[in-house]
């Protein structure tokens, strides 16, 4: 059968990488195309090619039959692909009917005037519910009062209102009961009867299994393979998604970090008052780096927002050193010697109108002042020195201490929160995603940091989606999913499919 | 040793105005009505006036500095002034307290805790300080209406309004050395104090002050009892200059408490701005009005020459301004 799209060694490079790497990939009419791949593989990368919101650097892109040199969004959708993102796109305070005829409002004239035409939006409102078996809600029913799952069925209406020949489905049932999964499964079925072409994105293999009828996966943005579903157990799947040979800048471990102290830093049946994460318990060793892994959104981050103070938790102790510590926000954190260095550097890292001193300084400051801070006088050659110090043990590359910080590159500004965090001379660092969007350079100095800390006795915790920076560094990792933890290995037993089974598993 | 290449950067006028914008437009403006009005504008008994004239745009712009220094405003100011000027004056007239005591109670309970309350209601509701001020700035006024009648309150005792009012030595105003005495505090607490440094990181960025441990309520509620407080020293300079508490003191001001923050140079997405600015920056506004007035210009005519000094101080400032560059 031909295929509605064809893409053909697709290439996508970016400043210092190559996101694309000769990928195929084609969808025909009456399929459910799996795509599957670690975070990172490529799978959004290719999907924002396929919508014509990236332009690939090499490559042919064949819509119905027909190539494109330069798609644009505007030509993808004429041409019939439709996207359906995680964060779904729907307005919340507008009605479904609204919803569905965004910008193409059917209009008719009454004498010179053209208005909005209700009584045909209404009827074929209906219509298109009764499709996605929505018929409990009105037309005019707000999006607002949905639920996520009926929210997704909107957005899969509003393709079929598109006239949508491939509808893209970026993880659909990350946030839907087994329930719901099943009735999104109905409704792809019903779409696959009709001859359109259904690209599925999901990390958990057992529903790729189910409603797959091809798959291709992606792995550090190379192409593994196109294969019927029905030829891979989810263990060969797993195995070709992560099986790559490990090369590369980061630290391999010398045999003596084997040896650790006593436990240093534990936590205890942790739970948010969110629920993002339950019952979470780990402990620490004195010169251990202990690793966490998972999908994003497994709850890594999340649980160690709690830890930190930064989210509210209803149940779980934190111990330092046997001590139990009480924290209720990121200041008891600090004060208790707890540092976090987190994953989005310019949102919640450093303060873009503060000098690379003051940047510096900030931790120490505060946690030698009273009062939940308030009390207390900064004082300016001890900032001086304290930059100083940082400058040179971490080879921060900047042109004076009164620079700003935001001025200087991704990696430098890094150092200067692994600084600050240092001159605040804290006992657990916490590492979210510590080296995303780092040159490899810098890298693998910050590895060497990190490991350094650990052997002067500072507990390190890393949070990263990068297996094999995780199976470089960390000398235990735990495993999380759906805000549990599924599985924890020493490294000398972890490997990436043993990590990649247990991130994926649906036991919680 | 590498550092010390980069060092000989040429001085540019991005530099200069980076550091001096504020000053350059005040001297610019003492010449100009210098110049064409030498006899009566560049007398000392003159320039004494116009720093006695701003010091009420002073005190007010010192405490709206905080509201923007955290990105946010406060548009009570006004409110506040007139209603710890009103409370005064019933308290010393009606209630016959101490003027020391009644000027005490004024400030603390209708300016700080005024301010602080101001500060409760941002954090606990969570709103744009721009709607909470906005409602108490209606508020307060009305308070004001309803303590007074909506008359005036007069007849304070000699001894407040001549020493508060008055010179002292017969030379200089005590409104401008009250105003510079709050500035020096104010000026102290930004540069040397940590909780002043914590306003700066919290107006930089709200998150990442919340994740390097500050406490971002508290914070929040002490440059809202700040603001509140001198508002409140403003309505005592108020009151003792005219000898009475008028209802409608100082209708509209929060308007001059902001232009002179941001002439100032302070920035409105908050983060970055110097006490001394502020005094400044009211100054600009003080020399604007009595220049214009000397010059003969009529008062229609003064707002137009404000606003068009804003826009083109703001506008300077984002061009050349290099500390906004990156």
């Amino acid at each position: 059968m031909e295929p509605i799209v064809q893409m053909k060694d697709i290439t996508k490079r970016f400043p210092g990488v190559v996101a694309l790497n000769k990928i195929n990939f084609d969808v025909c009419p009456g399929e459910v195309h799996v795509l599957l791949g670690e975070n990172g593989a490529g799978k959004s990368t290719l999907m924002k090619v396929l919508s014509g919101a990236y332009k690939p650097d090499e490559g042919s892109i064949v819509l119905n039959g027909k190539e494109y040199d330069k798609l644009t969004p505007h030509l993808s959708s004429e041409g019939g692909i439709s996207i359906i993102y995680q964060e779904l796109s729907v307005v919340n305070w507008l009605d479904i009917r609204e919803n569905l005829f965004m910008g193409r409002l059917p209009m008719k004239k009454v004498g010179p005037a053209s208005v909005v035409d209700y009584a045909t939006m209404n009827a074929k409102t209906k219509e298109l519910l009764k499709k996605v078996n929505l018929s409990h809600c009105t037309p005019t029913t707000n999006v607002g009062d949905l639920s996520i799952s009926e929210k997704q069925m909107v957005e899969i209406a509003k393709s079929i209102a598109f006239n949508a020949r491939v509808i893209v489905m970026d993880e659909p049932t990350s946030s839907l009961t087994e329930d719901e999964v099943q009735k999104l499964f109905t409704i792809i079925r019903q779409l696959k009867a009709e001859g359109r072409g259904v690209v599925f994105i999901s990390h958990k293999l057992s529903e790729i299994s189910e409603i797959g009828d091809r798959i291709t996966i992606l792995k550090d943005g190379g192409y593994v393979g196109t294969y019927n579903v029905s030829d891979l157990t989810t263990d060969d799947m797993i195995r070709k998604m992560v099986g790559r040979e490990i090369k590369g800048t980061y630290q391999h471990l010398p045999e003596e970090h084997y040896q650790f102290g006593d436990v240093m830093f534990s936590c205890k049946n942790l739970t948010r008052k969110d629920h993002l994460v339950e019952n979470i318990s780990f402990d620490l060793r004195k010169g251990e780096i202990l690793g966490f892994s998972g999908l994003v959104g497994a709850g890594r981050s999340e649980t160690m927002c709690a830890v930190y103070g930064a989210a509210p938790k209803i149940s779980g102790d934190i111990f330092l050193n046997g001590k139990k510590l009480k924290i209720k926000n990121p200041y008891d954190a600090l004060r208790n010697g707890i540092g976090m260095v987190t994953e989005n550097r310019r949102e919640t890292g450093f303060f873009q109108n503060f000098s690379n001193q003051r940047n510096i300084a900030i931790a120490r400051q505060l946690k030698e002042s009273k009062l939940d801070g308030l009390i207390g006088l900064t004082n300016e050659s001890e900032e001086k020195k304290m930059a100083d110090e940082e400058h040179e043990a971490i080879r921060i590359k900047w042109t004076s201490r009164e620079q700003l910080t935001s001025q200087l590159s991704g990696g430098n500004q890094q150092k200067v929160i692994l600084g600050k965090w240092m001159a605040a001379n804290v006992k657990v660092l916490i590492f979210d995603e510590p080296t995303k969007g780092i040159d490899v350079g810098t890298k693998s100095e910050i590895y060497k940091l990190m490991r350094k800390l650990a052997d002067n006795g500072i507990g390190v915790i890393v949070v990263s989606s990068e297996m094999p920076e995780l199976l470089g560094l960390c000398d235990r990792i735990i495993i999380m999913a759906n805000g549990r933890i599924t599985g924890s290995y020493d490294i000398a037993e972890a490997t990436e499919e043993k990590l990649a089974k247990a991130a994926t598993s649906e036991m919680a | 040793m590498k550092t010390k290449t980069i060092e000989k950067k040429k001085f540019t006028f991005s530099d200069y105005w980076d550091r001096y914008s504020t000053i350059t437009i005040l001297a610019i403006m003492i010449v100009v009505f210098g110049a064409l009005r030498p006899s009566s504008f560049l007398t000392t008994g003159n320039l004494v006036k116009i720093m006695e004239q701003s010091s009420i745009t002073i005190l007010l712009g010192l405490g709206e500095f905080f509201a923007i220094l955290l990105g946010g405003i406060d548009l009570s100011v006004s409110s506040i002034m007139a209603l710890s000027g009103a409370m005064t004056a019933k308290l010393m007239i009606n209630a016959g307290f101490d003027p020391w005591l009644a000027i005490l109670v004024g400030i603390v309970f209708f300016g700080l805790f005024v301010g602080l309350v101001n500060g409760v209601l941002v954090t606990a509701t969570g709103l744009p300080p721009f709607i909470i001020t906005l409602g108490t700035q209606a508020i307060l006024r009305s308070l004001v209406y309803i303590v007074t009648d909506a008359r005036a309150v007069s007849g304070l005792p000699a001894s407040f309004s001549t020493s508060i009012g008055g010179k002292l030595f017969g030379v200089v105003p005590v409104p401008i050395i009250v105003a510079l005495v709050a500035a020096a505090v104010l000026t102290f607490f930004t540069v040397k104090c940590q909780s002043g440094r914590n306003l700066y990181a919290l107006g930089g960025n709200t998150q990442s002050a919340w994740y390097a441990g500050i406490t971002v309520k508290k914070h929040t509620i002490i440059a809202f009892a700040i603001s509140g407080l001198c508002a409140a020293l403003a309505g005592m300079v108020n009151i003792a200059r005219l000898a009475a508490a008028e209802p409608n003191a100082g209708t509209g001001y929060e308007t001059y408490a902001i232009e002179a923050v941001i002439i100032g140079g302070a920035s409105f997405f908050g983060g970055i701005g110097k006490i001394p600015k502020v005094i400044i920056g009211g100054l600009i506004i003080g020399v604007i009005n009595n220049g214009l007035n000397m010059v003969g210009v009529s008062s229609y005519y003064q707002q137009l020459a404000m606003g068009c000094l804003l826009i083109i101080a703001v506008t300077l400032d984002r061009f050349f301004g290099a500390s906004r560059k990156s």
